[in-house]
């Protein structure tokens, strides 16, 4: 047999056995009451999907095409007093505390009824990932205070995350890129804040989000090296909406323009800046802030996987629902060899789609993001301390700068590279697998319900409108695949260069 | 494109490039809010005017007398801007040729002949059925000298537009089909409203009950099944070039972003990752064209063998079209999704072009049935 040298030398060439599989070291980690809970969760998404989601989305998606300026207040008032907006944020910022791992099995339950809904409640974490990465405590306990008494007083707190420039979409997700992007979103440092100029697109539910999370730069041609993130309150002089686009689908949830005019930003609402990371590391700002990026889209990506998986899944429910009451030559659908080839095949896709998005939750369970929340003790600390103790003892704390510094060592100045770029390319490669696979599903559902597949009343259309849009936000599946490359391919490869090709 | 492989059906791509130029271009996503906005009947009136709406019916019926060649030169060069004149101009065709199939001239003479404005020149079809794979077929009876449909027929193409429709019937329990000609104004016809459907919202459909509506026999009775299959396969390939034209299209839009779009500091075209999805698009956009040109230059010659290849070329440019117009969606990113652009309604159109004349596995399935004998 190998000696243990020998074993640990097999075990670190490429591809090093910690990457192969996630789950295989860390489930055995895992909290046992994650699973009780993601139950929980799972009987909560589908009651919702019964009782909400499936009676209204196809009557909604019917109602943004009469009405392109249809707004979903009245679902995200639902949504709010479904607990929706505070479920996954942790209890020492108030919220509920439900593990991050369950938001997919969530996302996939509603998503494979609606996911334009979905969208409607899950984005908003986007916006709350953008706040807790920043490592920023007093301004998240404050945001994220909001959120939780948004909920409790009726009047729905959401957060919104505004990136993507007119001229840079891609650029804007990748420090290697940036600056050789076009971004023109300007923030001037003035005396007690930032001003900021520019416009932002694609802003999913901008204008129903009471925060934005709102990324600028200082210097335009130095945007890797300068970027600023700052909370706009909607209502703030100088910030406005334009129209919001015309999409294919997810048409229930509002892609919006975001204007700013000489928009002031007081310093106690910038959540991230060079000044403020200086305060807890010497890493060039470059590297922090592809650090930031990439856990904000590490922890969101699995989700847009868990979306495309609900896609994929609806897609053959409704191709099963309709190949068993459906004859063709006087046989039920369901009968011919074919089509329970087709099913099959389309249930297969979802399974894997669900093991991609459940490897990139381990990455981010255990290497990532919310790694300190999965630990045994701190799990099973923050589920069973009194809320009070949270509000009294830890509350106050978190609004205290050693507290941010903690944060912003543990989450930039004490975190391995390594464990960056696996949760970033787990991300990412989840991401790719899931929308891929719901898209595939979705087709082959209406090729095999011929034309019935084509009635939005059949729903199935639906689902192929929507899952577009998944293969192009949070990255085009275009610049993940690299992302992939970049992370879990070229640390091997001394010679490999990404986003630098030779024209 | 198609005339790039004959000359002589330059006249007609450049005939219906000019008319896209002039009533499709830049009306497209306007004329896709139907049925939530207002129908293009300008649109339809012109394009009946110079005679898109009876390009294959001889001319002493009304129509121009072109073959499947025009027809499909016309198709491609249409759906290239907008897909849904094309559906419109191919139901009508289809019935047509099931007229002349079934040797109905009279009844060709009695609807296209006597007409004197678009809507009197429509004729709905369920386009999206394959007759003989659908179980579920109005009945008909023999009633006094005529018959009487009774049963529901989905998807109605033109159905909300036509005046008379043909559809296909069974006797009973029989799996013999036969054609039928009904007024859709009679009183036992109930339409729904316009299906919203996922593509081509302009050439809309409507789901219609028929109870015991006076129908006219169209050629023989039981031989519904053998007009139909004579007209497949030029429809087939007819639809195929409906999905060349959007390809050709969604080619056109994406290269044109490529260009322009700027991203890590140069155009989008010089990233090899777009150019390998752009060389993807252009491959499959010549592949069928060349497919489309062969099938009809075969079909004009009167070539004997070309059923089953028509069936598989449909069906392989009907594939290749709805992966071309998803990486043109993707070529785009989030502009490919918005109604800004045309490719969210390519993306959406080829897939309703697709399931023109049946389901993708019921043609596979009839395709190798044929090809083999068994």
């Amino acid at each position: 047999m190998l000696s243990s040298a020998e074993v640990s030398n097999r075990l670190s060439g490429f591809p090093r056995f910690e990457d192969m599989s996630l789950s295989l070291p860390y489930a055995p980690r895992m909290p046992k009451g994650m699973v009780r809970e993601t139950r929980e969760v799972v009987a909560i998404a589908r009651t919702f999907n019964d009782e909400v989601a499936r009676p209204r989305a196809l009557e909604l998606d019917r109602k943004t095409h009469e009405d392109p300026g249809y707004m979903p207040r009245d679902l995200v008032e639902l949504a709010n007093r479904w607990g929706f907006y505070t479920m996954w944020i942790p209890r020492i910022f108030g919220g509920r505390g439900y593990n991050m791992p369950s938001m997919s099995y969530f996302a996939e339950e509603v998503g494979s009824v609606c996911l334009g809904i979905m969208n409607v409640i899950g984005v908003h974490y986007l916006g709350v990932a953008g706040v807790v990465a920043s490592a920023n405590t007093r301004l998240a306990k404050r945001i994220l205070g909001e959120v939780v008494r948004g909920e409790k007083t009726g009047n729905p707190c959401l957060i919104a995350l505004a990136t993507t420039e007119p001229g840079a979409g891609t650029d804007v997700e990748e420090v290697e890129l940036v600056d050789k992007g076009r971004v023109a979103c300007h923030a001037r440092r003035v005396r007690g804040g930032y001003v900021v100029n520019g416009t932002k697109v694609f802003i999913s539910m901008g204008h129903v989000s009471t925060w934005t999370v709102l990324y600028a730069y200082e210097d335009l041609k130095r945007p890797s090296e300068t970027t600023v993130g700052l909370m706009v309150k909607t209502g703030t002089q100088g910030f406005s909406f334009g129209s919001h686009e015309n999409k294919m689908g997810q048409r229930v949830c509002p892609a919006s323009v975001l204007v700013f005019e000489d928009c002031f930003i007081p310093d106690d609402q910038v959540l991230f800046s060079t000044d403020m990371v200086r305060k807890f590391t010497k890493k060039p700002i470059r590297e922090v802030a592809q650090r930031y990026i990439d856990y904000v889209v590490g922890a969101t990506r699995p989700g847009v996987c868990a979306f495309g998986v609900g896609a994929a899944r609806g897609a053959f429910e409704t191709a099963l629902k309709h190949a068993s009451t459906t004859t063709m030559n006087g046989t039920l659908l369901i009968n011919h060899e074919w089509v329970q080839s087709m099913l099959a095949e389309m249930y297969k896709n979802v399974a894997l789609g669900r093991l991609a998005y459940t490897e990139a939750n381990y990455a981010n369970s255990h290497r990532g993001l919310y790694k300190i929340l999965q630990l045994k003790p701190v799990y099973y600390y923050l589920r069973l301390m009194p809320q009070a103790y949270f509000d009294k003892v830890i509350g106050p704390m978190l609004e205290k700068d050693y507290s941010t510094r903690l944060m912003g060592k543990l989450s930039y100045d004490w975190a391995r590279p390594e464990d960056q770029r696996c949760c970033s390319g787990w991300a990412s490669l989840a991401k790719v697998a899931g929308t891929d696979l719901g898209v595939r599903n979705c087709q082959m559902a209406i090729e095999l319900m011929g034309q019935t597949g084509l009635r939005q009343d059949a729903g199935v259309e639906k689902m192929l409108r929507d899952i577009k849009l998944l293969q192009i936000y949070e990255g085009t599946n275009q610049l993940n695949r690299l992302n992939v490359f970049k992370c879990l391919i070229a640390p091997e490869i001394p010679q490999a260069r990404v986003f630098e090709e030779d024209r | 494109m198609l005339s790039s492989f004959k000359s002589e059906w330059k006249p007609f791509e450049d005939l219906a490039r000019s008319f896209a130029a002039k009533e499709l271009a830049g009306k497209t996503e306007e004329h896709d809010r139907y049925p939530f906005g207002e129908f293009f009947h300008d649109v339809l009136d012109k394009a009946y005017e110079v005679g898109f709406l009876g390009i294959m019916l001889p001319g002493e019926l009304g129509g121009a007398g072109g073959g499947i060649g025009t027809l499909c030169t016309v198709l491609a060069a249409l759906c290239r801007a907008d897909s849904s004149p094309g559906g419109i101009v191919f139901t009508n065709a289809l019935v047509q040729k099931i007229l002349l199939a079934a040797d109905a001239r009279d009844i060709a003479g009695e609807i296209f002949g006597r007409a004197s404005s678009a809507g009197g020149f429509l004729a709905a079809f369920p386009s999206y059925t394959h007759p003989a794979h659908q179980d579920n077929l109005p009945e008909y009876k023999r009633s006094g000298r005529g018959y009487s449909l009774t049963g529901p027929v989905d998807l109605l193409v033109l159905g909300g537009l036509a005046r008379r429709a043909i559809i296909p019937a069974r006797a009973g329990s029989g799996r013999q089909g036969s054609f039928f000609l009904i007024d859709l104004d009679h009183k036992g016809v109930s339409k729904s409203e316009p299906v919203f459907t996922l593509g081509m919202h302009a050439c809309p459909a409507v789901d219609v009950r028929l109870d015991r509506v006076r129908a006219r026999l169209i050629g023989e009775e039981g031989k519904g099944e053998e007009y139909f299959d004579r007209v497949l396969p030029a429809m087939h390939v007819a639809a195929a070039a409906m999905n060349a034209g959007i390809m050709r299209g969604a080619l056109d839009e994406a290269l044109a972003y490529a260009r322009e779009r700027f991203q890590g500091g140069r155009e989008i075209i010089r990233w090899s990752e777009v150019s390998m999805l752009l060389a993807g698009m252009a491959v499959k956009a010549d592949a069928a064209d060349m497919c489309v040109t062969l099938a009809c230059q075969a079909l004009e010659q009167g070539e004997a063998g070309w059923s089953s290849r028509c069936a598989a070329a449909a069906l392989h440019v009907h594939e290749i079209a709805c992966e071309a117009v998803t990486d043109g969606v993707q070529v785009l990113g989030g502009n490919g999704y918005m109604k800004d652009y045309g490719q969210e309604k390519r993306f959406r159109d080829a897939r309703q072009v697709q399931a023109l004349l049946g389901s993708v596995p019921a043609r596979k399935l009839d395709l190798i049935r044929k090809v083999s004998g068994v």
